[in-house]
């Protein structure tokens, strides 16, 4: 992102302040990715965004608040695209390729934020560890609500839909740590049988995903 | 070090050494694990560890690089009893895979249950506390991957990630069940996590 013109450019105050924050959020993700959490510094982050070290302290307290800040919005976009995918199907198997495949395309077509959210999530320190952990435990009902309780594959395991949630999350933290970040949307079919295959037994969870 | 005098008692201060100096690092690496569980790892500091382990400061330092280092040398430990465990109980060359997994299983939720102190230090604390400490841990899951495809039967038609989402989906629920405190409860989780590994191997099978 290129710094704003300086000088008088008719913008408000608002508008600067927000876009100034925005900034911010997207610098320190790309300083995480490139640089990790320790060598991530304010004077690092404000250069990459442009702003003044100044400015960085009216919008965060402190690194770690805008790392916070960054993690939240992050979740946040995440759940909005999965939640927006799932509410145009009305069977609960597409509802969760479509959430499944939502997920995967922003990740892949965000690393910086496939790299904040499941990689330094766990990486820096207990305050983003418990923002990690509640975010995937957020993605559980999506899973759980609607899914069938019985069929001729039998009834699932009763943890499946955390261990299929933190299941994805593993593979796609372990996945993003090996560099592959940018390619995460090639594992949805087999993302996908891995979620659907507990409820639905594998020969169904093959044929709801190949008819895709 | 040369032997002292004659007699069978030469070996004596020797061994007898070596057994406090092991001693020690285990009591400083117990302490260490203990108040990671009870405080976290970032406000554990030095002086809580010696004071804990009733040695002295200098004590840790002569066995230890700092507060890192015998982290990651109670996880070492840890992890070796733990796989050391789970390849034990999975080994069974008469059982089928199952039962094989299922002994895995039960020897893993065994040790979590039997040590729920090092099984929160090694699959929460071990995860936030550096990126040494969480570089092992995923190193550690690298292994119980390996293990898990072992064991599992080969079935070409299956996605090439299963065994990694299966053991992290596992790793997760354990993980859990010990952040809510019950990790003594851990081996009720044994059969629904068996059924959870082997069920899509068993769908597959079936459909031969």
């Amino acid at each position: 992102m290129k710094p704003l013109p300086r000088g008088r450019h008719g913008l408000s105050r608002e508008y600067i302040a927000e876009h100034q924050r925005e900034r911010l959020l997207a610098a320190i993700a790309g300083s995480l990715e490139d640089n990790g959490y320790d060598r991530t510094t304010v004077s690092a982050v404000s250069s990459l965004a442009g702003v003044s070290k100044s400015d960085f302290y009216r919008h965060f307290a402190s690194k770690d608040e805008c790392f916070f800040a960054a993690y939240d919005e992050a979740v946040e976009g995440l759940r909005g695209d999965v939640l927006a995918a799932c509410r145009e199907e009305s069977e609960w198997a597409e509802g969760v390729c479509s959430g499944l495949a939502a997920a995967l395309n922003r990740l892949a077509a965000e690393p910086a934020q496939a790299n904040l959210l499941l990689v330094e999530g766990l990486r820096a320190g207990p305050g983003v560890y418990g923002r990690f952990q509640g975010a995937v435990e957020s993605f559980v009902p999506r899973l759980r609500d609607g899914a069938p309780v019985g069929t001729s594959a039998g009834r699932p395991p009763g943890a499946a839909d955390e261990a299929v949630v933190g299941g994805i999350a593993s593979l796609l933290g372990r996945r993003v740590l090996a560099g592959e970040a940018a390619r995460l949307d090639r594992f949805f079919p087999e993302l996908a049988e891995f979620a659907l295959t507990p409820y639905l037994g594998v020969a169904e969870a093959r044929r709801i995903i190949s008819a895709r | 070090m040369p032997p002292r005098g004659k007699g069978g008692a030469r070996e004596r201060p020797a061994l007898s050494r070596e057994f406090i100096a092991q001693h020690k690092q285990r009591r400083i690496m117990d302490a260490l694990a203990e108040l990671t569980a009870e405080q976290g790892y970032e406000a554990t500091k030095i002086s809580d560890i010696v004071k804990r382990a009733g040695v002295a400061r200098k004590t840790l330092y002569d066995n230890f690089e700092g507060k890192e280092e015998v982290f990651l040398a109670a996880f070492d430990s840890a992890r070796d009893e733990v796989l050391g465990r789970v390849a034990e109980g999975s080994a069974g060359e008469d059982g089928d895979w199952q039962e094989r997994i299922e002994g895995g299983l039960a020897a893993l939720l065994g040790y979590v249950a039997e040590q729920p102190i090092l099984a929160r230090m090694c699959m929460v604390e071990a995860l936030s506390a550096t990126p040494a400490t969480t570089k092992r841990y995923e190193d550690a899951m690298e292994t119980f991957v390996e293990l898990t495809k072992r064991t599992l039967p080969k079935d070409a038609r299956l996605p090439d990630t299963i065994a990694e989402t299966l053991v992290g989906g596992a790793a997760w629920i354990v993980y859990q069940q010990i952040r809510r405190g019950d990790a003594e409860r851990a081996e009720d989780l044994l059969p629904e996590l068996t059924e959870f590994i082997t069920a899509p191997y068993l769908g597959a099978g079936r459909a031969k």
